[in-house]
């Protein structure tokens, strides 16, 4: 039988693969055009992108935890000026598709990036994060209401000529309402899951082993709950979903493609295996030739 | 990188050597490097842990690490031939002394591991290298012998079980005292251990003319720079340096101690 065919359009992008690194988890892409070509890439997501330089948290502000991680890196990023200086057209030269994740703690804030990352021509899209659990200042307040993050995604939306997608956080009641408002501010399309807060504690020393107490937590431990949150949503908004939550194999990708996510994104897995995202797009492949499935298309949302 | 265990064996209290051999550029590696080694097969554990790279020969390579929890449990349980999946070497490590220099080494319980790989580096290249080495109790001491053959070593013990009793500070402060008035000052100190240790070395020689090295450690995720998890701050304090990027190895006059 002839290849299947593993690319994905979303929100009128057209990716290669539906695999792509989740942000946060591939910096801007440099330490892992070392270990393969980034085109092989759907897409590369950079890291949270802020007006101004951050440093983030104090360390530590990474753990492991059972078939997961809590990370409270808080952000940290050399600001939007260097980024599209310094890495935006380095990133451009790697014929792959460019998702700027972009943060921060006021609306103005927000407006200001976007224009900039928008006007740059050097992204192919926004990823909005509304839903970082480890800032003390904008991030997830703006994810987590529902009639903020409309206003939010309504003001951006008018400076930004390229894709927005909004990021959506798992630490709500109901996720569809914030799912359901981004779309209606005018979101073309959206991601999820962040990561959803949690803790650990070191008993000998008795406190906590991040420094910021809570982190977000990410791998494998939470994927059960990103696929259901992905499977409602999906059923709910008329825009593209890109899955994530913990995939870490061929398998885990398709769990949330069947749940009706149009991609996916790889985060945690990266840290494991820093050739998770090529590795995991493989065994898309060898799934859909062993099933006979021509296109990613085929089988999304095949779940009732 | 796919590598095959050689040996194992437990030579301080929780603390463990493990030598690989098979594919892996041992040619490159530089004292002061990591690897970062995958804890089992499955998804239980998503981190890989970074450990120092103690020793290296033609085709194996040699870690020491102390047992904390049940990552470095599982690897102090590896038996000869087991398969380990190895990313390395990683991280930026000491630049080495003009010929000639005069050197001293400073290491503390388990930062001591990589001036081994350093020690050996160093020896060829200067007349004589001075090492001071503390660990808690004798118990927690290892390779003492291996490094006595590099060079004058002077060991330390907190509760004074063996060496010089009290801290790296201590057995620094008797190596000046026995250096022969003929003997080159010190140009160069590498050091590494627990931080109250480097910042107490770096105090030690404030004023003095060294060029000093410590290799920082901290929590890590990736290993390579990208997830920006372990972090120091440069010395004014208005920039980050990432630990396995951009160190483990820094001046220590370019990072916050």
């Amino acid at each position: 039988m002839k290849k299947p065919d593993l690319s994905v359009e979303i929100a009128g992008l057209r990716l290669r693969s539906p695999v792509m690194p989740a942000s946060g988890c591939f910096g801007f892409g440099r330490e892992y055009a070392n270990h393969y070509p980034l085109r092989l890439l759907g897409a590369v997501v950079t890291k949270a992108v802020t007006l101004k330089p951050r440093l983030g948290n104090p360390t530590p502000r990474v753990t492991e935890t059972s078939a997961g991680m809590l990370n409270a890196i808080g952000l940290a990023n050399p600001g939007v000026e260097h980024v599209v200086a310094h890495e935006l057209p380095w990133l451009a030269k790697q014929d792959v598709p460019v998702i700027v994740n972009v943060a921060g703690e006021t609306k103005d804030e927000y407006v200001e990036v976007v224009r900039i990352i928008s006007q740059s021509g050097l992204a192919a899209a926004v990823e909005l994060n509304v839903s970082c659990p480890n800032v003390k200042a904008g991030g997830i307040t703006f994810g987590t209401d529902a009639r903020i993050l409309q206003d939010l995604v309504q003001t951006v939306r008018k400076v930004c000529t390229i894709p927005l997608f909004v990021k959506l956080s798992p630490n709500v009641t109901d996720i569809r309402q914030l799912a359901l408002a981004a779309q209606a501010g005018g979101a073309s399309g959206l991601t999820l899951i962040n990561t959803m807060i949690g803790m650990q504690i070191d008993i000998q020393r008795r406190r906590p082993v991040l420094a910021n107490k809570t982190g977000g937590l990410s791998g494998p431990a939470v994927k059960p709950v990103a696929v259901r949150m992905v499977y409602e949503v999906a059923k709910v908004v008329d825009i593209p979903v890109i899955g994530m939550g913990g995939i870490c194999s061929g398998a885990d990708a398709v769990e949330f493609i069947m749940a009706g996510a149009s991609a996916v994104m790889v985060g945690t897995a990266n840290f494991t295996n820093p050739r998770a995202c090529p590795e995991i797009t493989a065994e898309i492949e060898q799934f859909m030739i062993e099933q006979g499935i021509n296109s990613i298309a085929e089988i999304r949302g095949c779940i009732a | 990188m796919k590598v095959t265990v050689m040996n194992t064996a437990q030579i301080a209290r929780k603390t463990w050597q493990l030598t690989f051999t098979g594919s892996f550029p041992y040619g490159e590696v530089q004292p002061g490097q990591f690897v970062m080694i995958r804890i089992g097969s499955g998804t239980e554990h998503v981190l890989r842990r970074p450990i120092s790279i103690a020793a290296v020969k033609e085709d194996r390579l040699t870690i020491v690490f102390r047992v904390v929890g049940k990552g470095t449990q599982w690897l102090s349980e590896r038996k000869p031939g087991d398969g380990l999946d190895v990313l390395g070497p990683l991280g930026k490590g000491y630049p080495l002394p003009h010929t000639g220099a005069g050197v001293l080494i400073v290491g503390g319980g388990i930062g001591v591991p990589p001036l081994y790989l350093l020690a050996e580096r160093v020896r060829p290249l200067v007349q004589q290298l001075d090492l001071a080495l503390g660990f808690q109790t004798a118990a927690d001491s290892f390779w003492i012998d291996q490094f006595a053959s590099l060079g004058n070593l002077v060991p330390a013990a907190d509760d004074g079980s063996f060496g010089k009793k009290g801290t790296v500070i201590d057995a620094i402060k008797l190596l000046s005292e026995g250096r022969s008035p003929k003997s080159r000052p010190w140009d160069y100190v590498y050091a590494c251990g627990p931080l109250p240790m480097l910042k107490a070395v770096k105090q030690h020689f404030a004023g003095h003319k060294v060029q000093g090295y410590v290799s920082l450690e901290e929590r890590m995720a990736c290993g390579v720079g990208a997830c920006c998890g372990c972090v120091c701050q440069t010395a004014d304090r208005t920039a980050a340096k990432r630990i396995c990027a951009d160190g483990p190895v820094f001046d220590w006059n370019e990072v916050a101690l």
